[in-house]
Parts: C-alpha cells; structure tokens; sequence
C-alpha cells in the first residue's frame, strides 16, 4: 500500500510538474492583463522540443551530453525521497542529506554543462548558478537545521506533529516557513532571483548555462526545471504542512498543495522585480538569518 | 528661393570657431560632407539661430575636430567611410559603416555612377576596442539578438560580473538611404524619408516638409503648424510608451512591462484609426499633413489618461523596481554636454534644452524641457513619465486650436526648387536635422543626422562600470533607434 501510493505519487509528481508551472505561468498572465496561454502549454513546449532536431557545440565534449540526464536524474530522486503517503517505505532512500547533496549535485551538472557548450552566455550561467549556490546551501541548511533540532535525525519525516507535540506556536513555523520560501525562490530560479520568462541573455542565471541545447536535451533540461519546481515546493510542505492519516488523503493534499503553491508563487513573482546580482548574497544572508532565528528559538529551550 | 547662408571659413580658423561657438552654448545640428572636399557645419545659437560654416581644401584631407570636439568623432568617422575624406588629427579612424567587405576606393557618396560595386568575399569583422589583462574576458554579443530587436554588434570586455568597457559596431544595415535619395525628384522624396526609421519618422517628415517650405519661402498656413504638432506629440507619446514598458521589463518587472505595452496598443490603434497608420508612416509632405477627426482624438486621449494614472501610481511606488534603476547608466552632465547629447538622455541630466523652445513651429505653444535627476536610468524614466503627460497637455490644446484655425489654399512646391537649408526638430529621441540641397528641383544632397546617432556614444560611456546583469537595463534606458543611425 505505501509503496503503491510512493510510486504513484513519484511518477503524478513528474508528470503534473509541467501542469504546476503552467499554474504559476497563468497566475502571472493574469497580473499582467493577459490571458496567456493555456495551463497546458508547458506540454506541447516539450512535445515541440523533444521532436526538434539535437544539435552540439563544436567544441563541446561528452560532458555536454551527458549533463541534461544526470541533472534530471538527480531531481527524480529527490522526487522519489519525498514521502507522498505521508511515510516513507523502509528501504527507499529519504535521508534530507542525501536530498541536500542530490540538489547539490544537480547545480554541479547545470554549471559544467554551461561551462562545456564553450559560450560566453555559457560560462557567465555556470558562474552564477554555482555562486548563487554557495549562498542556497547554507541558508537550505539553516532551514533544514530546525527539523534537526526537534527530530534529533535528519529523516525526512513532517515536522508538523512534532511542532504540535511541543505546542511551540506559531512563531517557529513561520519563520522556518518564510525562510523555506525566500530559499525556494532562488532555488528554482524565480523572480527576485533569477527571470525563466526573459530572453536578455546578460541577465540569465539558469537559462544561460543552457542556451546551447536543443532537441531532446533542451526538453530533459525543460523537464529538470518542471521538476524543480514542483520538488522544492513539495519538500517544504513535507516538513512544515499538516498531514493526514491515509496515505491516499496525503497524496491527494499535497497534490492541491503544489497547486495552490504554485498560484501563490505566481503572485508572489508578479510583486517583485529581480534584484541587482551584487544583492543576492544580502537576499541568501536573510534567508538563512531568519532560518538560524527558528533554529535559535528551538535549541535555545527558551519555548520549551 | 531662401537659402541658408554659408560663410566660407579657412582651415586654421576651422577649429577655433567651432570651439568658440561650442563655448558659447551653441548646440551642434550637423557636420555635412560634399563631393569636391567641402564640408559644411550648422549650430543652433541659442537665440534660436542657425549659422553655418563651410571648410573647402585641396588634397587629402581636412583638420579633424574630433579631439577637441568628442561629439564629432563618429560623424568624421562616417565622412571618412562614405567618402574618403581623411579627418587629419583624428584619435580613432577604425571603420565606422565600412565593412572589410567594400572594395578598396568605394565611397558611395563620393561617387557619381551609381554602379554597384564588386564585394570583397570575406568575413565581415572590424577591429574592436578592448580592454586586455588577465582576467578579462571579451563578450560580444549580437549583432542577431534573441527577441524583436534590430541588428547591432556589442562587445565587452568584462571581469567577472563587472563591465570595463563597451565597443559598440552598429551600422550593420546600412541602407545607402543618402545615397538614394540623390537626384530623386520632390515628390519622390517623403515615401523615402517616411522609412528612415520607424520611431521617430514623423519628425523625418516634417523635417523634409519644413525643409521644403523654407526653400520656397512657403510660410505654412496655421491648421498646417497644429496638424504636424498633433502628429509629432502623438509620436512622442507611442515611442515614450514603448520605451517606458521596455525599461521595467529589463529588470523582470513584467506587470508594469505588459500593462504599458497594452496602453502602446491602445494608442497606436486610435492612430491607425485617425490617421491611417500605426506608425504615422506617410502624415506629413510639403504643403499637406494627415488630419485625424479632433473630437474621437480627444476622446482617445482622455481614454488613455484613465489607464495612465493608475500604472504611474504603480511604478513610482514600487521599491524594488527604482531599487534597480537608481544609480545604475549613469551619464555625468560634463559629459552630456561634452560629448553633444540630445533628448531625454541629455535632459536626465539636468540639460534644458528641448529644441521644441526654439522651432518656430512650436512658438504658439509653451514647451518648458523637463529636466532633472541625475542622469541615471531613473532619471531618464522619469523625463519620460513627465513628458507623456505634457504632450497630452499639449496635444488636448493643439486639438481645440484646430477648430477654429484658418486653413490656406492648397499649396505644392515649386518644380524647379533650388537652393541648400537646415531643418531640425524635436522628435521623441531628441534633436533630428536634415541638411537638404537640391537643385533644379532634385536633390543633389540629402544628410540626415538623428538624435540616436548622437546618443550612441553615451550608451557606451554609461555602461562601463556597471554590472553585466544591468546592461539591458541601460540601454533601454536609452532605447535608442539603430534604423536612422544606420540608415
């Protein structure tokens, strides 16, 4: 029963992920006075890329070809430790470090991707992405930290029973929350961090490191952002939304969850405009200052 | 026939009178070249004036102005390319329109025979300034971009995230329209003219009608002078709205970005409807202007107001997006002035000078420039937001004169016009001139100096030093057209 539910929800979760953007992308049209296209529309993006004809850079190596695979790897298994049913199965990897190093991992294989289509627009992507990503680590650690300090473990287990059992109150959830948010922003590359919509290649982070693909490999890094997007939103309302007793109802929430999430984040990018560059490491410093603030409030004992 | 008058000047007096009338708050219209080793140049005084110098020699080339006057540079170097003239003294004579690609001794405008030349088979790349060291990376981007934008080469030298120097290569689609508009007839002039570009092209327009008219010593009748400023403030609004959408869009700012482009949209098919054009190609000719029906365009005008003062609450009230533009392309008012600015970008820093003050068709309306800021990319967002809302004023007061203004007979040039003049307007990028010889009813010269054209160089003056992310921030700051610089 919990394996049926894990492996449904792994594989709804990678299927629906194009459908979760396409939600964020609409919110966004609407801000804006548009229609915009249909919810679907990341769909038949992909069907129109993945028919198009793959092509390479001269001077691009094995790297090149191999990078859009292992990036989309790595985040499917980060999709598959996600409890779906509300537990994990015993076997099955969900370990929030191993979840830690797989996003690790897969900014390692964007950044030599970037770095091998030997582009300018290339190598200017890879610096950003694995710069921003020294920022991303510790404030995601900051934030992770707090399950930590009331777990004692660093099994991805929902935080939420525990944060009722100590009645700790609102406080510590809302900023461990606000903090989850602010580092979700940057991980999936969103406005204020970085701009998926824009064609300025100056002003790419993610987009530029794969500037270089098309065909197939444009669609797997298509994908790997879909993926993304709908696995770091999931995560947060593992560790921090309620849950329900049959592991069929959790699936179900988490699935309206990543909806409503994604029109919220749609919103949320429609307030903003992106931050200078030189600002990012400021926007990650408050990120992970008010990550330490819940860890501070747990550990200090002072709300126990 | 009214001529301008040109007063012959001696090559050793050639520096130290442009020198003096630049000294004296004289603003540069246009640096002309002509077949047989004559150049002329007209100021604008600031009374209003225009007086004009002409240099003749004998030999290869002419005392470059270049080093005192930084303004000049680019036009020395287009004199250079188009006709082999060799501005003596110059500190950068690389090709500024030549390609590697022309023929050696091909000079278009130095050159009767209208025969096309033989193009050299080989890559199309000049030599470009760069910054050399370790740790500096050279970028060049375009001259195909990714979007809806027209065709320029940028190369940066760049360290990090930080931009040491920008080389610009425009000119990549030089279309010869000097050239081709030599020994057309007056009536085959304005489809021409209209096409030099598509931003500023009612100012072309009027340029040339006005150019006419003072040959023919044509004084155009009242409804005339209303129906070109209707036509060149509503032209004002289209290209402002553009570029005040393009700016949030440079720093993600999408809702602000969309909302004004669907005004744009609004606007541009109340023209279309009133004019017959969404870019008022073809308004305006000698003797004759397109007339929209005043009442449906003050309707249209009140309209767009309604959906104006809403997204200017907004802009002016976001935090996050003057964040970004504060501080960021700045352009120092020395440098302005040194190096010749016009429009927006010279009054964002603090420059009065709208060339609106001194046209003789605007002197029934009162133009005060907006200027102010401290030539960053916020200050040239908010001329613009400010100049919007004048040309409203100004177009709500142009309409209501036109009921009741007095209308001439038909007039159209005479066909044997002759004679050489200067004619200038303020078109949205700032200062446009045309400088227009004809004889015996054709045109034996045709130089078009646009307000982008001058501007250029700035946009790469106020790129260096700023961060890579912030350069398409910058330069739609500026939105400067590539079409009439290139022509």
């Amino acid at each position: 029963m919990l394996w049926g539910v894990q492996i449904v929800g792994v594989v709804l979760a990678i299927g629906l992920a194009p459908f979760f953007m396409g939600i964020a992308q609409t919110v966004k049209a609407r801000r804006q006075g548009r229609r915009g296209p249909s919810v679907l529309q990341g769909y038949w993006v992909l069907a129109k890329t993945w028919h198009k004809e793959t092509t390479a850079p001269e001077f691009s190596s094995w790297i090149f070809r191999l990078a859009p695979s292992m990036s989309l790897a790595a985040l499917i298994l980060i999709v598959a430790s996600i409890p779906w049913s509300g537990s994990v199965p015993s076997v099955w990897p969900h370990n929030l470090l191993v979840v830690f190093f797989l996003l690790a991992l897969e900014r390692f294989w964007v950044g030599l991707a970037g770095m091998d289509s030997a582009g300018t627009f290339g190598g200017l992507g890879a610096s950003r992405v694995t710069t921003l990503g020294t920022g991303i680590e510790p404030a995601m650690l900051a934030a992770f930290g707090l399950l930590w300090a009331l777990s004692g473990h660093t099994d991805i287990q929902p935080l939420a029973p525990e944060l009722a059992r100590r009645s700790l109150g609102a406080l510590p959830w809302g900023l461990a929350a606000l903090s989850y948010v602010f580092v979700l922003l940057a991980e999936a590359g969103r406005i204020p961090v970085d701009n998926p919509d824009t064609h300025l290649e100056l002003t790419m982070m993610h987009e530029a490191t794969v500037l270089e693909y098309s065909g197939r490999f444009l669609a797997q890094s298509q994908i790997a952002v879909a993926v993304k997007f709908t696995a770091v939103i999931a995560l947060g309302w593992v560790w921090l939304g309620p849950q329900l007793a049959s592991p069929w109802a959790n699936l179900g929430l988490r699935l309206i969850e990543l909806s409503v999430s994604s029109a919220a984040l749609g919103w949320v990018e429609s307030r903003f405009v992106k931050l200078r560059y030189f600002q990012l490491p400021a926007y990650l410093a408050m990120a992970a200052g008010v990550g330490m603030l819940a860890l501070y409030l747990v550990v200090s004992g002072g709300l126990n | 026939m009214k001529s301008i008058a040109v007063e012959t000047i001696e090559s050793d007096q050639w520096l130290t009178r442009n020198e003096l009338l630049k000294q004296a708050g004289a603003q540069l219209l246009a640096l002309t070249a002509f077949r047989g080793n004559r150049l002329e140049i007209h100021w604008l005084l600031p009374d209003g004036n225009v007086t004009a110098g002409a240099l003749n020699w004998n030999g290869s080339g002419f005392p470059s102005l270049s080093p005192y006057l930084p303004e000049v540079a680019w036009d020395e170097r287009e004199i250079h390319d188009l006709f082999g003239y060799v501005p003596k003294g110059h500190p950068d004579l690389r090709p500024l329109i030549r390609t590697p690609r022309w023929p050696a001794g091909f000079y278009p405008l130095n050159d009767d025979s209208r025969l096309r030349p033989i193009w050299v088979d080989m890559e199309p790349d000049n030599p470009a300034k760069t910054v050399e060291g370790d740790g500096v990376t050279i970028m060049k981007v375009g001259p195909t971009h990714a979007g809806v934008i027209e065709s320029g080469h940028f190369v940066f030298s760049i360290m990090g995230e930080n931009i040491l120097h920008l080389d610009l290569h425009l000119f990549q689609n030089h279309r010869g329209v000097e050239k081709s508009l030599e020994g057309l007839s007056t009536e085959e002039v304005p489809p021409l003219v209209t096409r030099i570009c598509g931003a500023d092209t009612v100012s072309h327009q009027t340029n040339w009608a006005m150019a006419v008219e003072q040959l023919a010593g044509h004084q155009a009748p009242e409804t005339r002078c209303w129906e070109r400023i209707v036509l060149l403030e509503s032209e004002r609004v289209l290209s402002h709205l553009n570029d005040l959408a393009q700016i949030p869009a440079g720093v993600g700012f999408q809702v602000a970005h969309q909302r004004a482009l669907a005004m744009k949209e609004q606007w541009q098919r109340g023209l279309l409807t009133l004019f017959g054009h969404r870019l008022l190609f073809d308004t305006v000719r000698p003797g004759w202007s397109a007339k929209g029906d005043s009442d449906s365009f003050l309707a249209l005008v009140r309209a767009m107001m309604r959906d104006w003062h809403p997204w200017r609450s907004m802009v002016e009230g976001h935090h996050g997006f003057h964040d970004r533009m504060n501080g960021v392309g700045l352009v120092r008012r020395d440098d302005a002035e040194r190096f010749g600015a016009v429009g927006v970008a010279a009054r964002a820093t603090g420059l009065a000078f709208d060339a609106r003050t001194l046209m003789p068709l605007y002197q029934n309306v009162s133009v005060k420039p907006v200027t102010g800021g401290a030539g960053d990319v916020a200050a040239r967002f908010k001329v613009r937001l400010q100049e919007v809302e004048d040309s409203w004023r100004i177009l709500q007061a142009a309409l209501d004169h036109l009921r009741e203004a007095s209308d001439g007979p038909p007039w159209t040039p005479p066909q044997d016009l002759a004679g050489e003049t200067v004619s200038y307007s303020e078109s949205p990028h700032g200062l446009n001139v045309h400088v227009v010889a004809l004889e015996e009813g054709r045109i034996r010269r045709y130089h078009v100096r646009p307000a982008t054209f001058r501007n250029w160089p700035l946009v790469a003056l106020a790129t260096a030093g700023n961060a890579v992310g912030d350069f398409p921030l910058i330069n739609k700051s500026f939105e400067l057209c590539y079409s009439c610089s290139d022509r």
